[in-house]
């Protein structure tokens, strides 16, 4: 079966404001946020993406959805390539490919009233207007909101932030999209509220099939709704393998400090040490980023960057230590 | 272990477009000396008006309208106001919940700790720099980075210079307010050791006030769970994140997920906090409490002991192993 | 938080006028602008059906004699001109073009403030820095002098005031608005707005617009005083149309009738000071709708 999704070498910079020496020097100092990921998305995978700040994370939600040009690489989408995509190609895939964002409250413009904020999809797309209503309800029914009446009404101040987070979820969802791209969907909720949308989030993607990308600070929550995960460290991606097998055997240095670093309560962490120190710089010049702050960093690890490579069947790592 | 901090019946209440919300209704809380309190809530539950209020600085909309704070035997609310004021830093200091709020981008840090330290503390220069360069060592910074500006530390960093100032007058408490919410989670664990380190090396006490229950497993020895205003939960760490005996913790317990025991579903609270400025009578948690019974939508219900130095204010805590069995099935709390 | 029991309201309308009606009672000082325009503007309106005369008609008394520079009286309640002229009535009747000129150039200002604003801060590039170095020009140019320049060559009829006033107000209106947009522009649900498909135009003009509006609608009202001071000084400066009555025109006249040596206060001192109260009418209502829209964070 031909994967939904793919990308080779994608990449994205940021520029960075200048100094005058460096206008007259013509030097253009960026970013480079996104450096060359090579991911496979299968249809129904339900993929995570995990990373602090500054690990390009978020940046790669945006390249998927082609929200923001990149700078590098390429990116096919039903075997099409999206920068290639013409006007009309990019709505059928604007149809199929939806983003859910971190802040409810952030996301939904505040002066429309919850059935318009729905319903923005559908008027965007060209879905005629007398399907609108009963599609809207039906949304919101399909995120556990299950008496639209109650909400159509209302501007989004007067929803709890779980409400509205499921607001969202029904935007992104009205016109049936096949991909759902999640940026930290439940970060900016109680935790009493988190829990009901990861379980809405599972019983989504079984429902219609979804094929979601979700990205995310916390392990445990994409342990909880994620079969595969990638793990990102300064724009690369430094592991990548079936989530129970991540959190449970981590081979990667980086993701093993990750694994080690989540406080557990009831559980006596006081004599686990990190396995890594300090804290993300912009990474060194050369060589494999993560070795100024790695215990076992040597000569080689200076002079190439490593490369991802297969340490368990669908697990891979890219770290120098595994062929040393 | 003799109480540091005790609070008696404290309420305080915000105006807000002419209603008067009681943010916080008659907390009782101890703190004893060296050791560090957990204040878990979710948003809206008064945990930082709590933390205002023990501090002396609330917003000027809010009031203390009863009960008592006793810090070391002393009564707090007894003092005039200005001259809380000078205590301030000296008997109880404060890491706010961005270090950015602590710490003035325009100034170097050795020169916001010099002030610090020779304003309030009455410290000479010399002896200022001194004591600056230790507090930093104490916290796992380097001396050297006295030297520079806010903007020129990571964030954990900064939260470790926020911690240093608060420790610098050597006071009776620290409270610190979400002090690793706003962090990556490798350097989370960073400053959480840090914390550790220095309520183990210096019997540190503090009140680490906190939505996040793994922080408080990590670091605190007791923990209070508030709810609209009230502690409805009170006792050992390890006694409430195993065998809670208040709906509400039970719910928070079944709600956050371990990184190992994925395989078990988590359990949502339906509904929302109630509106504080029309509180109902009877217990506050009652609407979306799945045991509650008639009664307690009468009275609100005082605090029961449940074990040594555990209290819960539910009236069913007589069956509180039978409830913790039903509150971890999903059934029980969707209605 | 917000809560989920929040009560419904079933129309918008009722909802923000109730709003709009409880701001107003605890923000005195907008309250009194408000008041002072709805005043003036029912004057204007009804300026017809108050004003005893006709502004330019050359008055008889019974004797036959002119009645010129008769003091206040019933018959007329601010005296009348040296030709004979009821003051009163100019006073009413002159209310007209002052308002007219003030709410015209208002809306001009913060329609063009607003597209070049939002065009401005939403597309950016080579259109962002032109529209600025526009903005930079027009606001390097003297405001006054440029004004009458202006009308001298084109013709002094109230539009062309208007329009002159517009060109040179623009640009603080779109400044102010484009910072607005960028601002807006960065908000998550402007990236929602385009994920779910919206086209650019259709995210400046249907989700960025709608959010600039207020802002528009302060520095309208800012605009209104200096339009109305503008056309009064052009007036008075002898510039203005001469067959219109206007506050302007009646300080023209009574200065050029010596007014002043001959105290005839009634006649020059309301129009100055009609022009005061519009002007502070004004400033009263853009101050308290800036603490409308920026209000002081509240705790809680």
């Amino acid at each position: 079966m031909e994967p939904l999704i793919q990308s080779f070498g994608l990449s994205k910079s940021f520029p960075l404001s200048r100094t005058l020496r460096q206008v007259l020097r013509a030097e253009r100092p960026a970013v480079l946020a996104v450096d060359g990921v090579d991911l496979t998305i299968n249809r129904g995978d339900s993929i995570g993406l995990v990373g602090e700040s500054g690990s390009g994370k978020t940046t790669v939600g945006r390249l998927l959805l082609k929200l923001t040009p990149f700078s590098g690489g390429q990116l096919t989408y039903a075997g099409e390539h999206v920068d290639r995509m013409s006007a009309a190609r990019l709505r059928g895939f604007r149809q199929q490919a939806q983003l859910v964002f971190q802040n409810p409250f952030d996301a939904v413009n505040p002066r429309f009233n919850i059935r318009r904020i729905v319903a923005e999809p559908l008027i965007n797309l060209g879905v005629p207007r007398a399907e609108h209503e009963e599609r809207v309800a039906e949304s919101l029914r399909l995120v556990g909101l299950a008496e639209p009446q109650r909400y159509l009404d209302r501007l989004p101040h007067q929803l709890s932030g779980g409400e509205l987070q499921r607001v969202v979820m029904a935007r992104a969802l009205v016109i049936g999209p096949e991909f759902l791209v999640a940026d930290e969907p439940v970060s900016m909720l109680d935790v009493s509220v988190r829990a009901g949308i990861l379980n809405l989030m599972r019983d989504l993607q079984q429902r219609l099939a979804l094929t979601s990308f979700t990205i995310s600070h916390d392990l445990t929550l994409v342990r909880y709704i994620c079969s595969r995960t990638l793990v990102m460290y300064l724009g690369r991606i430094v592991e990548e393998g079936p989530t129970e097998d991540l959190i449970l055997r981590p081979a990667h240095p980086y993701t093993r400090a990750l694994v080690a670093a989540v406080p557990r309560p009831n559980v006596d962490q006081s004599r686990d040490s990190l396995p890594i120190s300090g804290a993300i710089g912009s990474g060194p010049p050369s060589g494999c980023r993560l070795r100024d702050r790695c215990p076992h960093a040597f000569a080689r690890c200076t002079a190439e960057e490593p490369r991802l490579a297969q340490v368990a069947p669908g697990h891979s790592s890219a770290c120098h230590l595994h062929e040393a | 272990m003799s109480a540091l901090l005790t609070v008696g019946n404290l309420s305080v209440s915000y105006r807000r477009d002419g209603a008067a919300i009681r943010a916080v209704d008659g907390v009782d809380l101890m703190v004893p000396a060296g050791m560090m309190l957990g204040l878990v809530g979710e948003s809206g539950c008064g945990k930082s008006t709590l933390a205002r209020a023990l501090m002396g600085v609330l917003p000027g909309n809010a009031r203390i309208t009863g009960g008592s704070i006793y810090l070391a035997g002393e009564d707090l609310l007894a003092i005039a106001p200005e001259k809380r004021r000078e205590r301030l830093w000296r008997d109880i200091s404060f890491v706010p919940q961005t270090a950015m709020n602590a710490l003035d981008p325009v100034y170097r840090l050795r020169d916001q700790m010099r002030e610090v330290l020779i304003e309030r503390g009455g410290l000479t220069r010399a002896a200022a720099d001194r004591r600056a360069a230790e507090l930093f060592g104490a916290v796992g910074l380097n001396a050297r980075r006295l030297e520079d500006f806010p903007h020129q530390f990571s964030g954990g960093m900064r939260q470790r210079a926020a911690i240093a100032m608060a420790l610098a007058l050597s006071p009776k408490l620290i409270i610190a307010d979400e002090p690793v919410t706003a962090l990556d989670v490798i350097v989370q664990r960073q400053v959480l050791d840090t914390l550790r380190t220095l309520g183990r090396e210096l019997g540190l006490s503090a009140i680490i006030v906190t939505h996040d229950i793994s922080v408080v497993a990590y670091l605190c020895g007791i923990t209070a769970v508030m709810y609209a205003g009230r502690i409805v939960e009170y006792g050992p760490t390890e006694v409430l994140t195993s065998a809670p005996a208040h709906p509400y913790t039970m719910g928070l317990m079944n709600a956050s997920p371990d990184l190992y025991r994925a395989a078990e579903p988590l359990v949502p609270i339906d509904g929302a906090p109630p509106d504080l400025a029309h509180p109902s009578p009877g217990c506050r948690f009652a609407p979306r409490c799945p045991f509650a019974l008639p009664a307690c939508r009468e009275r609100d219900p005082d605090a029961i002991a449940v074990g040594e130095g555990h209290r819960a204010a539910c009236l069913r805590t007589g069956e509180a192993g039978a409830l913790r069995e039903l509150s971890r099935k999903a059934a029980t709390w969707s209605r | 938080m917000p809560l989920a029991g929040a009560k419904l309201r079933k129309l918008p309308l009722g909802r923000s006028l109730a709003r709009f009606a409880r701001y107003l009672w605890q923000n005195p000082s907008a309250l009194a602008g408000f008041v002072i325009y709805l005043v003036f503007f029912l004057v204007a309106i009804s300026a017809g059906l108050i004003a005893p005369h006709d502004p330019t008609e050359i008055l008889f008394a019974d004797d036959g004699q002119l009645a010129a520079s008769l003091p206040p009286s019933l018959a007329h309640p601010l005296g009348t001109t040296n030709l004979g002229r009821d003051v009163f009535s100019q006073l009413v009747l002159g209310a007209r073009p002052s308002l007219l000129v003030g709410i015209t150039a208002a809306l001009a200002v913060a329609t063009v403030g607003s597209m070049v604003g939002l065009v401005a801060g939403y597309l950016g590039g080579w259109v962002d820095r032109a529209l600025m170095r526009l903005a930079d020009l027009v606001l390097g140019l003297p405001f006054l002098p440029f004004v009458i320049v202006l009308v001298a060559l084109i013709g002094a009829s109230l539009q062309h005031i208007v329009f002159a006033v517009a060109l040179l107000l623009w640009p603080n209106a779109a400044r102010v608005i484009r910072s607005q947009v960028l601002t807006l522009a960065q908000r998550q649900f402007i990236e929602a707005a385009r994920v779910t498909g919206a086209s650019e135009w259709r995210v400046m003009f249907v989700h960025i617009a709608p959010n600039i509006v207020p802002l528009a609608f302060l520095y309208g009202s800012i605009a209104v005083g200096w339009a109305i001071v503008t056309e009064a000084s052009l007036s008075f400066l002898g510039f203005g149309k001469a067959d219109t009555i206007s506050w302007g025109t009646m300080l023209q006249d009574a200065y050029a009738s010596q007014a002043l040596d001959r105290q005839q206060f009634a006649w020059f001192v309301p129009p100055g000071i009609c022009l005061v109260l519009v002007v502070l009418a004004g400033f009263l209502i853009s101050r308290g709708y800036e603490e409308l829209l920026f209000p002081k964070l509240r705790e809680g």
